[in-house]
């Protein structure tokens, strides 16, 4: 519970002291702060679609996070020592995934509070239903982007401590954001859907989940928009 | 304040001496303590709620207390497990039991706040018929109170961390916001109602409009 509070605190000095040298159980305890607070806010993104979305979404949203976390793991590791961070390959996966527990954690403190916004939103069957998948959607863009930006700060605290330079700090950072959101979103598109499209059946994955990439998606969008 | 024996002795230390109120809950912690600063907040909210039932009458006279109790339970149970976390990412140096202590407290001078202003919202309750203006009025007086109730919970980040953070205004700005569309959900609370609960779900937004336009008013 302490390292919990100090996780959360941004205690850059006890969390860099933990890092060196990067321990196994501390992994596997910010794995099971991902496991049970991302699942339970995911379990809330699928709500407003169906029960069974629910139970989907609780099992992807987690598993968004590890590949994300596995797919960047060695270029990050890569970065970390390139741009003079000091960082090993286990203590940058090790900084990585607590950054991810610290939103996750901010997640499942939201869970209560999305589970009363699906209670309100207009539901499925109502004329209403594109009103509450935009509330649905927009609560959710709110918590996820309030615990991105905190998990960030503190991780950008912690690079701080750790390289002794803010400039190297920052430009870590920015490669290690660049890398995860540059993944990370083509894997929530592959692993679609999360909340659920109100005219699509419920589904673990679409039925082409390899088919199309998300910058493709976002450039036929543009080009709808603008010709 | 070395007991929770008095509820005077609780009002007074709420009034005059918050922070002697988070000290208690932190360094000298007490179920009793916090179960009275529960109950004062739940109470006090049901007595206020009996004046806001008495514009009406009839059924609200009890709809009213019973929804504003139950409305400010479960906002204050909905919002408890984002204020620690947001608590910690303030640097607070809080247990679980503090914070939730802080946040019975918090209310419990909102409603005590509110049962300052219900002579005023009787007198106004009782020489106008607009649901409108009497809802405005209600939520301008719970917007005073909650605003010193948040200055509680503010206070903790400062005493017990050493400084004020953003993210406790940020909760404090969320915690509004779920009461406010708790008090939708819940609705009627002001004005007549055939059933308890409405069938149809609204965002507070939309009600309000519709409130101000005059589309669902009915005092009796």
């Amino acid at each position: 519970m302490e390292q919990f509070k100090s996780l959360l605190g941004g205690d850059a000095n006890r969390i860099a002291a933990s890092l060196s040298p990067p321990k196994v159980r501390s992994f596997a305890q910010y794995c099971v702060i991902i496991l049970i607070g991302s699942g339970l806010y995911g379990s809330t993104l699928g709500l407003w679609r169906a029960p069974l979305q629910s139970l989907y979404t609780a099992i992807k949203f987690p598993l968004l996070i590890f590949l994300t976390c596995a797919g960047n793991g060695a270029v990050n590791g890569m970065l970390a020592q390139l741009l003079g961070s000091g960082l090993s390959f286990k203590q940058t996966a090790l900084a990585i995934f607590m950054s991810f527990a610290i939103a996750a954690t901010i997640l499942g403190g939201f869970a209560p509070i999305t589970v009363f916004v699906w209670y309100n939103a207009p539901t499925l069957q109502s004329r209403n239903a594109i009103l509450g998948h935009s509330m649905m959607l927009l609560t959710h863009v709110f918590a996820i982007a309030l615990a991105g930006v905190t998990a960030n700060r503190w991780l950008l605290s912690l690079l701080r401590e750790m390289s002794g330079r803010a400039s190297t700090a920052r430009t870590v950072l920015f490669s290690w954001l660049a890398g995860n959101l540059f993944l990370g979103a083509q894997l929530a598109w592959n692993l679609r859907p999360f909340i659920g499209s109100p005219r699509l059946a419920v589904q673990f994955l679409r039925d082409d989940p390899l088919h199309g990439n998300f910058y493709e998606a976002v450039w036929r969008a543009l080009r709808h928009l603008l010709f | 304040m070395t007991t929770a024996k008095s509820p005077v002795l609780v009002i007074e230390a709420l009034l005059k001496y918050p922070g002697r109120v988070i000290h208690e809950l932190e360094h000298n912690w007490r179920a009793a303590l916090a179960g009275s600063l529960l109950i004062f907040a739940l109470a006090g909210m049901a007595a206020y709620g009996i004046l806001v039932g008495s514009f009406s009458g009839g059924a609200q006279l009890w709809m009213a207390p019973v929804k504003l109790a139950l409305g400010t339970l479960l906002s204050m149970l909905i919002c408890l497990p984002s204020l620690y976390i947001f608590a910690c990412l303030s640097g607070v140096e809080a247990r679980w039991r503090t914070v939730t202590g802080v946040l019975f407290a918090a209310v419990g001078l909102s409603a005590l706040l509110l049962i300052g202003f219900a002579p005023v919202a009787w007198i106004f309750s009782q020489s106008t018929d607009s649901v409108a203006f009497m809802a405005a009025l209600h939520l301008i007086f719970w917007a005073i109170g909650i605003r010193f109730g948040l200055r509680l919970v503010e206070a903790m980040g400062r005493l017990l961390s050493g400084s004020t953070r953003k993210h406790l205004k940020l909760w404090g700005l969320i915690f509004v916001m779920v009461c406010l569309q708790m008090a939708t959900t819940l609705r009627p609370i002001v004005g007549r109602s055939e059933h308890f609960l409405p069938s149809e779900k609204k965002f507070f937004l939309a009600h309000w409009i519709e409130t101000t336009c005059g589309t669902n008013q009915q005092k009796k």
